[in-house]
């Protein structure tokens, strides 16, 4: 059961990355009213926050992939995952400071 | 309460920074033998042991840290952005993301620190810490200068 556990670091990751990009939120907190609302709203007053919502969405989804791994093959995971879990974070890490480029070459 | 928070939240990322530092450089730069010095002494540390504090705290500087967030938004970002300080809000954002795979990496780092995994997965171990401890230390010096800016309950 644990050696799904890295399966889910490596799918949280990616996951997390791609709902930065596209904005999959499962929840929405308006900070100004201290307001939570389901899914991508627009701001209503002050900023809207989707950063709990990205969370949740990389939590469930890497959840399931996880689950779904446990049907491979023990020691093909076990040799796959040894290189994914660190490559693949330092990969979203990489992306996302390209993603946030502007606010360093302004 | 907001003070109280970001007061506790640095201590917390302190004590993290410290126990995460000190796991690292055992793993990375273990010590053949202890001669009683303080670098030797730093290098054999018993490094399983930290383990479940490093996730609990962890976890707990970034609890504290998501209570705190709308005060940033709200606030803090403002100024920033009024004052131009592109950088340094750019940094912050970077921060945001950067904890949050740190965060989904736990599950892993718990993993590979099991000792049934010491021999096996000695490299992954090692490089999932070292990474681990490169997000904490980005994660603490960026809310440190962001703060300095700020400056405390201004």
């Amino acid at each position: 059961m644990t050696r799904a556990l890295p399966v889910f670091s490596i799918a949280f990751a990616a996951i997390y990355i791609a709902c930065v990009y596209w904005n999959f939120a499962l929840v929405t907190y308006h900070p100004q009213l201290a307001q939570w609302g389901p899914l991508v709203q627009p701001p209503r007053q002050g900023p809207a926050m989707y950063w709990y919502g990205w969370l949740m969405t990389s939590t469930l989804g890497a959840g399931a992939l996880a689950a779904l791994a446990l049907a491979l093959p023990a020691r093909a995971l076990d040799r796959g995952c040894a290189i994914l879990v660190w490559l693949v974070p330092v990969a979203m890490i990489v992306t996302i400071a390209y993603i946030l480029r502007g606010y360093f070459l302004r | 309460m907001f003070s109280f928070l970001l007061i506790i939240h640095g201590l917390a990322a302190v004590a993290l920074l410290g126990a995460l530092t000190h796991q690292t450089i055992s793993v990375l730069w273990p010590a053949r033998a202890r001669t009683g010095s303080f670098v030797s002494s730093l290098r054999s540390v018993p490094s399983m042991t930290y383990t479940n504090a490093i996730i609990a705290l962890f976890v707990a500087t970034a609890v504290m840290g998501s209570i705190i967030y709308p005060e940033y938004r709200l606030n803090i970002r403002p100024t920033l952005q009024d004052y131009r300080m592109h950088g340094a809000e750019g940094a912050f954002e970077l921060k945001e993301h950067v904890i949050s795979i740190g965060l989904g990496l736990l599950p892993a780092y718990w993993f590979y620190w099991r000792p049934a995994n010491a021999k096996a997965h000695a490299a992954t171990r090692a490089i999932v810490t070292a990474l681990l401890a490169t997000i904490v230390w980005y994660g603490f010096l960026t809310g440190h200068v962001l703060n300095d800016i700020r400056g405390f309950g201004a």
